[in-house]
């Protein structure tokens, strides 16, 4: 029965991603396992943030530009409520909540945000959209820059991996032992990687509901949506929110992954990034964004070694540039060649550039 | 005033300078089959749209069922029961015919996102009876064959049909049919024709904007004219006919 589902589509989206991997080990001759963890737990934690993406666009067709802002939220949410440093002077916060009760009140909060901003914004058609969401996006990084008093500002947010990290099983520590892991990134990885599984479950079992319909049915024309006597903006609101949520999750383990956190972390390239990756996984499927995820960050992570192609010695801003490129391209081949990504069908392409 | 179903009162609408709608006063019996007609620009479908929500009135107040629905949401109007279809079809392009109905027909208890989570046995059972009348239904209009057919990749005559299809999957009690006939081949309008009777005849309100002058005379019961946003005329085919103003303004330039 699961063999009947399984498309030629599917199995090409796997092979491009086993040969990625195979890319990697091949390109470095040394220290392939630590390069691949590393990749791996950026991978699962964008591939996550476009699963919620995939929410907003690919679902209920919102054309969300400030996903960064779900993920910040988030993360910044879950870090406040535990034990932490802030700041220039590093003023320590002993008493906090649990792991778990923060991190919880951060994915609500994530969607709250959402939900804030979705009020006066949903009703705005396409484009429209995009643009309010970036500017609150840009308005919510500039914010927590300057409220350093709360937020750490730009000396961010330190001491904090401890609450995460005193929750890592032994067999994480003997496993990164012999690999020459890091045991810390590889808990991160691991949690990035049991998330999306339990996102994607949660998803399968709403993408064929009849809400998952009527999502569908807003995308495609909300005016017959309302003639239907559905709500449309609620039904909006709703995918919204639970696509925050979800970003709001990821950005929480985009801050366990790094040691600290600061505002610049979601400037609006981690936007473009994670729509990259929904594009390349494809628009509107479920388990796309993990291929389309791991592919770019092998991509994106064997960039130095096309920048020293072009460059002798490339700095980094010299290789942020080319990460740059790289993606510009990416996305024009896409938009070219396959517009529906690796996973997307044809026939319910969603990307059609009228 | 009881048997008046939509009653409206002073209904105006401008555009800048231009008059769309200016309507002292229009009622709508129960059961009735009424046609409006009127020149282009007569302001048909922005009639239409006022008592339907989709533009918000200048003035002026719509009653349905007695209960003032003047600006309301349209989908608030829509669950009171007046569903209405569109003179350039909106269908849901990605999704399969049947998707199309079964999103239509379902009510917001089912759509809801707990109930989608929880899935319960309810559910299931209120979907599966959902398909057997959606499956009725494209039986009816000829369109069963296309079940599984994405709409976007039906006709435009077809698409008329799942339009009309979703509208009656929505149980209305007020039909509103904006041009179901336009860019339809005339067997295919034949059908659409004798099908609007039936829904007619079993017992729900139509109002129907419609060009074609020889379809909207053999089945009305009632014909509204509108010019330059005003009503002209309203009685039966036969009167309507012979009405002078009406042959000044519309009839005149199509007729003999």
């Amino acid at each position: 029965m699961i063999l009947k589902k399984i498309s030629l589509r599917f199995i090409f989206a796997l092979f491009a991603t086993l040969f990625s991997i195979y890319l990697v080990f091949l390109l470095n001759s040394e220290g392939a396992p630590r390069i691949l963890l590393n990749l791996l737990t950026f991978a699962g934690i964008y591939g996550l943030s476009a699963i919620g993406l995939n929410v907003h666009f690919g679902w209920t067709g919102l054309l969300n530009f400030g996903h960064a802002s779900f993920m910040g939220i988030g993360a910044y949410v879950t870090l406040l409520l535990m034990p932490h440093a802030a700041g220039r002077e590093g003023v320590v916060v002993t008493t906090g909540l649990p792991f778990i009760a923060a991190l919880t009140l951060g994915i609500i909060a994530a969607a709250l945000f959402g939900l804030l901003l979705g009020l006066p914004a949903i009703r705005l058609r396409g484009d429209y959209l995009a643009i309010v969401t970036i500017a609150a996006a840009e308005i919510f990084r500039l914010l927590v820059r300057d409220l350093e008093s709360i937020t750490g500002g730009v000396y961010g947010i330190i001491n904090y991996t401890e609450n995460f990290q005193k929750y890592r099983p032994s067999f994480i520590d003997n496993f990164s032992d012999n690999l020459d892991f890091s045991p810390s990134q590889a808990w991160v990885c691991l949690a990035a990687w049991v998330s999306i599984l339990f996102t994607i479950l949660f998803l399968k079992r709403l993408s064929n509901s009849p809400w998952g319909r009527a999502l569908r049915a807003v995308r495609e024309d909300e005016d017959a949506v309302r003639a239907m006597g559905k709500n449309a903006v609620w039904l909006k609101l709703q995918s919204f929110m639970l696509g925050a949520g979800i970003a709001g999750l990821s950005g929480v383990l985009l801050a366990f992954n790094y040691g600290s956190l600061e505002s610049t972390v979601f400037i609006p390239l981690l936007t473009f990034y994670v729509w990259a990756i929904m594009i390349l996984g494809g628009v509107g499927t479920i388990t796309g964004p993990i291929f389309g995820s791991i592919i770019f960050w092998v991509i994106i992570s064997e960039t130095d070694r096309f920048a020293y192609l072009l460059f002798e010695n490339a700095n980094g801003q010299q290789l942020a540039g080319v990460r740059f490129l790289l993606v510009g391209i990416l996305i024009m081949f896409l938009m070219i060649f396959r517009p529906s990504g690796l996973l997307g069908k044809k026939e319910e392409l969603l990307l059609d550039v009228k | 005033m009881s048997n008046n179903l939509i009653s409206v009162k002073n209904l105006k609408k401008s555009f800048g300078g231009l008059k769309a709608v200016d309507v002292h006063e229009l009622l709508f019996k129960k059961g009735q089959l009424t046609s409006i007609i009127g020149p282009n620009g007569a302001g048909k479908t922005t009639f239409f749209d006022l008592i339907s929500g989709f533009q918000n009135s200048d003035s002026g107040k719509v009653y349905l069922n007695e209960k003032d629905i003047s600006n309301s949401q349209p989908y608030k109007i829509a669950r009171m029961g007046m569903v209405r279809t569109f003179q350039l079809t909106k269908v849901f392009d990605r999704m399969t015919v049947m998707e199309n109905l079964l999103f239509s027909g379902s009510n917001i208890d089912n759509d809801s996102f707990l109930n989608s989570i929880l899935k319960l046995n309810s559910q299931k059972l209120y979907e599966n009876n959902l398909k057997d009348k959606a499956n009725e239904i494209m039986n009816d209009l000829n369109i069963a064959h296309m079940s599984n057919s994405y709409a976007r990749e039906l006709s435009g005559g077809q698409k008329k049909l799942l339009e009309l299809a979703r509208a009656i999957i929505n149980e209305p009690e007020i039909l509103l049919l904006d041009e179901p006939l336009a860019g339809v081949n005339p067997k295919l309008a034949e059908d659409i024709l004798s099908l609007i009777k039936k829904l007619s005849e079993s017992g729900i309100t139509i109002l129907m904007v419609e060009h074609n002058i020889e379809a909207v005379m053999k089945i009305s019961e009632r014909i509204v004219v509108l010019a330059e946003g005003s009503l002209i005329a309203d009685g039966e085919p036969n009167e309507i006919r012979t009405d002078t103003n009406v042959i000044e303004a519309y009839l005149g330039k199509d007729d003999e």
